[in-house]
């Protein structure tokens, strides 16, 4: 199978021995291709040697011993004094929690408008980056119907697996709205996405205009 | 009570690496023992992983002295919850869950970076071929990733794991698992170059 140097990419994703035979192949005869394919590998081969090991026969005993003082320690003594701590804490911190609260809470709602403004905004921004490439996918979509290219098949299967994780991405974050990180990965995976359809419909014009 | 020719037998057939939910009772029947605190499950458990668990706790806090806190409480806190125990996942799948939360609570915990930690000369490596300059390049790079970046490249590239297991691990699905692997691995490629 001959691939382009916009197809390495996909194969690194992939990662099954066949897909990173069919990258070695194209790095033999492309020199960018050839120094991306050895960081990768470069990459894989010093993280296998970072496993480590030692030696130390007192850790067994250590781990032991310290199992057997949780068995011995009285659970009851334990729980009332938890019980103790948590009626304390309770007692002297509510009032304080409460003084704090109402100091804040004209602050907080201030900064909740704010916040709720700028989550809105990004909301907004993100549904129409999703609905082009769903304007996108409804292009490729009959194209991926009859892949029958192994390159064709990778990619719907590639597309699939992003759906997922771009499915478990959004519900995670519809639990923590806040997570820039989660919205950042969301995002680096829709570029995936986009970047994955862009390379079905230029590979489908190629196989249709040879 | 389950007799120690029985929880044997389990162990044997059990504590293997890969989630398989066929062996769901005879994992309960570990959790069981575990949770009654029988030293020697915990000691057949300590041979069997004790060498990953340390390996894993080493490359999320770069150092034998809190990797060996870590393992300890994993295995306190496996003594304390393996009443919970349900079997969806593998007995030992719920352990290295344990251990990598207990990682990242020790992380937080101390607030000490892995390059703030003096480097251990003790450990061995497995494959001693690769020069230490590239595995120390390595270690600064994967201490700048997000813990859950950090997680996955650990568990698949250094301990072998596969994506199917590290989702179980850390609570994504398989295809999240090598979503993030091919993101960070991306994100390092780049800054492996530059070095």
């Amino acid at each position: 199978m001959t691939i382009t140097c916009n197809q390495i990419d996909d194969l690194l994703f992939d990662g099954s021995p066949l897909a990173m035979e069919t990258a070695a192949r194209h790095a033999a005869e492309c020199d960018a291709c050839a120094e991306t394919l050895a960081a990768w590998n470069e990459l894989s081969v010093t993280a296998q040697s970072m496993r480590t090991t030692w030696q130390n026969d007192l850790l067994w005993p250590r781990i032991e011993r310290a199992i057997r003082e949780e068995k011995k320690r009285p659970a009851p003594r334990w729980l009332r004094q938890a019980v103790a701590a948590a009626a304390i804490i309770l007692g002297l911190g509510a009032p304080l929690f409460y003084t704090l609260r109402v100091q804040s809470r004209e602050a907080a709602f201030d900064r909740t408008i704010i916040r709720v403004s700028a989550l809105d905004e990004v909301e907004r921004a993100e549904r129409d980056h999703i609905r082009a490439i769903e304007n996108l996918e409804k292009v490729a979509e009959s194209r991926l119907e009859d892949a029958e290219s192994p390159l064709m098949i990778s990619y719907k299967e590639k597309l699939m697996l992003l759906d997922d994780a771009i499915d478990e991405c959004e519900a995670n974050i519809e639990n923590n709205r806040q997570n820039a990180h989660l919205r950042k990965q969301l995002l680096a995976m829709y570029s995936e996405k986009q970047q994955t359809l862009v390379a079905v419909l230029r590979e489908d014009s190629n196989v249709s205009n040879p | 009570m389950p007799t120690d020719d029985m929880l044997q037998a389990a162990l044997t057939t059990v504590l293997h690496p890969v989630p398989s939910s066929s062996s769901g009772g005879e994992d309960r029947r570990i959790a069981a023992a575990c949770a009654s605190g029988d030293a020697k499950i915990f000691e057949e458990i300590y041979r069997r992983y004790g060498d990953r668990m340390k390996s894993i706790a080493w490359n999320h806090l770069g150092n034998v002295s809190d990797a060996e806190d870590a393992v300890q409480e994993t295995f306190l806190k496996v003594h304390r919850a393996a009443s919970t125990y349900t079997g969806e996942a593998s007995f030992s799948t719920w352990m290295f869950r344990i251990l990598v939360n207990t990682c990242y609570d020790l992380l937080r915990k101390r607030k000490r970076r892995i390059d703030e930690a003096p480097i251990d000369e003790v450990v061995e490596r497995t494959s001693p071929s690769v020069d230490d300059a590239k595995r120390i390049t390595l270690r600064k790079l994967l201490d700048e990733l997000p813990e859950q970046r950090r997680s996955v490249f650990t568990l698949f590239e250094i301990e072998g794991l596969s994506h199917a297991e590290i989702g179980e691990i850390l609570g994504i699905s398989e295809g999240n698992s090598k979503w993030i692997l091919f993101a960070t691995k991306k994100d390092l490629q780049t800054k492996w170059k530059q070095r």
